[in-house]
């Protein structure tokens, strides 16, 4: 085949050749742009509907106000309420995924043979495969009752009075989305502590170092920037989990607890945010999917407030992954 | 190692405690979310099985017939990869085939009838792989691709006009003669070209197996008519689904002497349950009542829990995840390419390639309850006007919407994963490839295509499993929690496996909480496992050819 430079055109088929390698061009072209599109129209009906929205509820009275009832008369719109529910679900799971995964990341390039790492890795990928609707079910009809099996077991045994859980709460939520949201913290700082070079590790043993401290002074702090980074995404993962929490977390928002004041210093009793926990916690996810099965046929104010509040969430998660991405990029430590 | 030798005084002593203490809790935390996972895991297996109800016979009977022996063999196939291997192999292709099959049949004849599915097999899919094998046979008709293309735009125009005359042709067929001529005739000749392709069978042993897939298919029925459950329809698709692949498995596995114990996985399954049922008969022990059974998949949700099923649903899953494929399939290996191969990487445009790229990033991080809003804005409550066409949406809960939505959401994950299957191809098959004179498309095809398609699959095949589970997207568009039939069509309105769940999840009966819900989720983790299974067979195969 030559239809390269000067050659002669035997085929005969050089012009319809370019006509057709320039049609698959733009054809393919076209896909690419389609995830532009979807970027476009995602922010567009999220502000288009958000703007309506605020045309009736001050952007003011909805970021500040205390509580939520779209459909209970008298309607308000505050999404603290809200946004507390999610803080809530997000602080457990997050205390539960982020140590988990770090000690994960660290026993999986440090300590674990290529064979256990081989298990190991495929079934934590599971952990992150598996729905969350059926988590939220394994929430409430496992973890809930095996929780407060414990709590009394506990109360009997040291004659503590914790109150047991009710039938939707924060805390099964928390456990199922941190369990969840393990794999994304353990691999992406697993590659970061991967990639730190065998030589900062040697010069460690060198010195006399042990392997814990060869872990812990030099690899954690040479892979940072991705531990950060995959605590950032593993968090903006746990803002935007919704299934799980709809089914476990119940669709009540936490109250705001009481803001006490101690030498002029206003705080939160800790016992307050615990006690939190305990009960139902519906976050901003969790709102939106109530008012979706309540009325999707759109007009309502109620209706508007879903792409409000979708933008709010939509606006967390994008920055947080922003930051994620620069985080990574930006305080890398380059090796030769 | 320098720092466990006691001569360094001068430090004081080293502890070794601390490291000790330190790895093994750093151990402990890396399994700890698989434990609880498993033990979740156990208990809902536990339930929709109805183990509990078991007699501790059943249970004896069992471990002999069917645990001892499992052990036995994963204890002899340790130590020999190519036994796992081809044990894995034949297990998830049999998992694949009864999926395939069920898919099959849920498409080609519950949504689409018989009459339907001829009347498209003439004017799309016959002529496409008409085209394709046309193509194969001569490699210089370059107007193939094109040809396909221009196939695929007008094929459903021209089925569409002339659906009546087709479907009464089709009818005059009646259904197992449009499966006969429309499956079991093409897959003839695709096991023919198999077996001598990739199996190296003899010509005359092929065109046997050409000849034979057919005969068979005919010679059986009067063995097929006398079991209800299945169809003379029902027969010539399995025939074709299950047979062919699971046939091939077989017979690639035959051909290695080293992998021949791999059939004794199979069979001690199939014998090792026949032999435990016959134990559990004769000395009448207790069986487990399962939630998940015949009734549970073939009957609608009911107020009562014996008599609930998830059959809606699953046809809906089903429907739902053949668009999806579809649509990402093109879309997103489409996008993948023009990133890798065609976009510029410097130059004034390459900022453009650049934001696209951050882009795709980006919307892979967002949650999917934000696609639903997407999928509600753009899909549902619309209405715009484009010159003399009214643009109105798909509809509220339709498979549509719901297909169209849940592509967007798994769209950059499929492009990610195909990207990186194409960068795997090394440049200087690319760099050969135009040396020979080839064009930048017959390269892509030619080269780079096959040699990424393995890697594609696998991102694909992971993309779709998350989107058959996803939820939320689903209760934004106002797809039905609880519905009594399968979707009737594209425009139907449907439910889907997890919807199903979520509806049920609620219910506050034991019976439901701990049986048909239960049922439930594990029938929707079976079909995740199976194409996840299947996954990572395509991904082991990958490797084993790379290597």
């Amino acid at each position: 085949m030559s239809n390269e430079g000067q050659a002669p055109d035997l085929a005969g088929d050089r012009g319809f050749r370019s006509v057709r390698e320039s049609a698959y061009k733009y054809a393919l072209a076209g896909c690419a742009v389609l995830s532009v599109l979807t970027t476009v129209s995602i922010i567009g009906v999220l502000v288009l509907d958000a703007a309506q929205f605020f045309a009736e509820v001050p952007v003011l009275e909805f970021l500040t106000g205390t509580t939520f009832s779209p459909n209970l008369e008298p309607v308000s719109f505050g999404v603290l309420p809200l946004v507390l529910g999610t803080i809530l679900i997000t602080i457990g799971a997050g205390a539960l995924a982020l140590p988990t995964g770090v000690l994960t990341a660290i026993y999986l390039s440090e300590y674990a043979s290529d064979r256990t790492r081989s298990i190991l890795k495929p079934m934590l990928e599971v952990l992150a495969g598996v729905p969350t609707v059926v988590y939220g079910y394994f929430a409430i009809v496992y973890v809930t009752p095996a929780l407060n099996t414990v709590i009394t077991g506990l109360n009997g045994f040291l004659g503590t009075e914790f109150g047991t859980l009710g039938l939707f709460n924060g805390l099964s939520a928390s456990i199922v989305v941190g369990i969840m949201i393990i794999p994304m913290v353990s691999s992406i700082s697993e590659d970061a502590m991967s990639s730190v070079p065998d030589s900062l590790r040697e010069a460690g043993y060198g010195l006399g170092a042990t392997k814990f401290n060869v872990s812990l002074t030099i690899v954690v702090p040479a892979a940072v920037s991705g531990i950060a980074s995959s605590f950032i995404l593993a968090i903006s993962r746990a803002i935007g989990e919704t299934m799980a929490v709809v089914l476990a977390a119940g669709s009540q928002p936490p109250d705001i607890p009481p803001v006490q004041q101690a030498f002029g210093i206003p705080y939160v009793a800790p016992a307050d945010v615990i006690g939190l926990f305990t009960e139902s916690s519906a976050t901003m996810t969790v709102a939106m999917v109530n008012i979706a099965q309540g009325d999707i046929s759109g007009g309502s104010t109620a209706y508007q407030s879903l792409f409000a509040i979708g933008l709010t969430l939509f606006v967390i998660t994008l920055a947080m992954n922003v930051v994620s991405d620069l985080v990574a990029s930006r305080y890398r430590e380059v090796y030769e | 190692m320098a720092t466990t030798s006691p001569t360094e005084t001068e430090f004081g002593e080293v502890s070794r405690i601390k490291g000790i203490v330190f790895k093994y809790v750093s151990f402990v935390a890396s399994i700890v979310g698989i434990l609880a996972l498993g033990a979740l895991l156990a208990y809902v297996f536990w339930d929709a099985l109805g183990l509990e109800s078991a007699g501790t016979g059943w249970y004896l009977a069992y471990t002999g017939t069917l645990l001892v022996p499992l052990l036995a063999f994963f204890a002899y196939a340790r130590t020999r990869p190519a036994v796992v291997a081809g044990a894995f192999e034949l297990f998830s292709m049999t998992l694949a085939g009864v999926l395939l099959t069920g898919a099959g049949v849920i498409i080609l004849s519950i949504i689409a009838s018989p009459e339907v599915w001829f009347a498209y097999f003439l004017t799309v899919v016959g002529p496409i792989v008409g085209l394709y094998v046309y193509g194969q046979y001569d490699r210089k008709a370059t107007w193939v691709g094109l040809a396909m293309l221009g196939v695929l735009l007008l094929g459903p125009v021209v089925g569409t006009l002339g659906l009546g005359v087709l479907t009464t042709i089709g009818a005059l067929l009646g259904s197992p003669g449009v499966y006969f001529l429309s499956l079991v005739v093409p897959a003839a000749a695709v096991a023919a070209y198999l077996s001598t392709e990739r199996l190296d069978f003899s010509r005359r042993r092929s065109l046997g197996i050409g000849v034979g897939l057919p005969v068979l298919a005919i010679a059986a029925v009067p063995l097929v008519d006398t079991v209800p459950a299945i169809s003379r329809s029902v027969w010539l698709i399995g025939l074709v689904l299950f047979g062919l692949p699971v046939g091939f498995t077989v017979a690639n596995t035959a051909r290695t002497r080293d992998r021949w114990p791999a059939f004794a996985f199979p069979a001690i399954l199939v014998l090792g349950f026949l032999a435990g049922e016959a134990v559990v008969t004769t000395i009448g022990a207790t069986a487990p009542t399962p939630w998940l059974d015949w009734q549970y998949v073939t009957s609608g949700p009911s107020q009562t829990a014996a008599e609930a099923g998830l059959y809606p649903a699953i046809i809906g899953s089903i429907f739902l995840i053949v668009l999806v494929s579809v649509f990402t399939f093109v879309f997103g290996v489409g996008a993948a390419i023009y990133l890798e191969e065609y976009a510029p990487g410097s130059g004034p445009l390459a900022a453009i390639t650049r934001i696209i790229k951050v882009n795709i990033s980006n919307l892979a991080g967002v949650p999917s309850v934000v696609y639903g809003l997407l999928g509600l804005g753009i899909f549902v409550n619309i209405e715009s006007q484009l010159g003399p066409f009214t643009y109105a949406g798909f509809g509220v809960g339709t498979v549509l919407t719901a297909a169209m939505t849940l592509s967007l959401l798994i769209l950059p994950i499929v492009i990610i994963s195909a990207q990186e299957a194409i960068r795997s191809v090394p440049d200087s098959l690319r760099q050969a490839s135009y040396g020979m004179g080839a064009t930048r498309w017959q390269t892509i095809r030619n080269v780079v295509l096959p040699r990424s398609l393995p890697g594609i699959l696998t991102g694909t095949i992971l993309a779709l499993g998350r989107a058959i589970g996803e939820t939320a997207p689903l209760i934004m568009i106002g797809a039905a929690t609880t519905k009594f039939s399968p979707p009737s069509g594209l425009f139907g309105k449907l439910t889907a496996m997890p919807m199903q769940i979520f509806a049920w999840a609620f219910e506050p009966s034991d019976e439901f909480r701990y049986g048909v819900v239960a049922a439930g989720v594990v029938t929707l983790l079976i079909v995740m496992l199976t194409m996840n299974s299947v996954a990572i067979l395509v991904r082991n195969k990958y490797q084993q050819e790379a290597n």
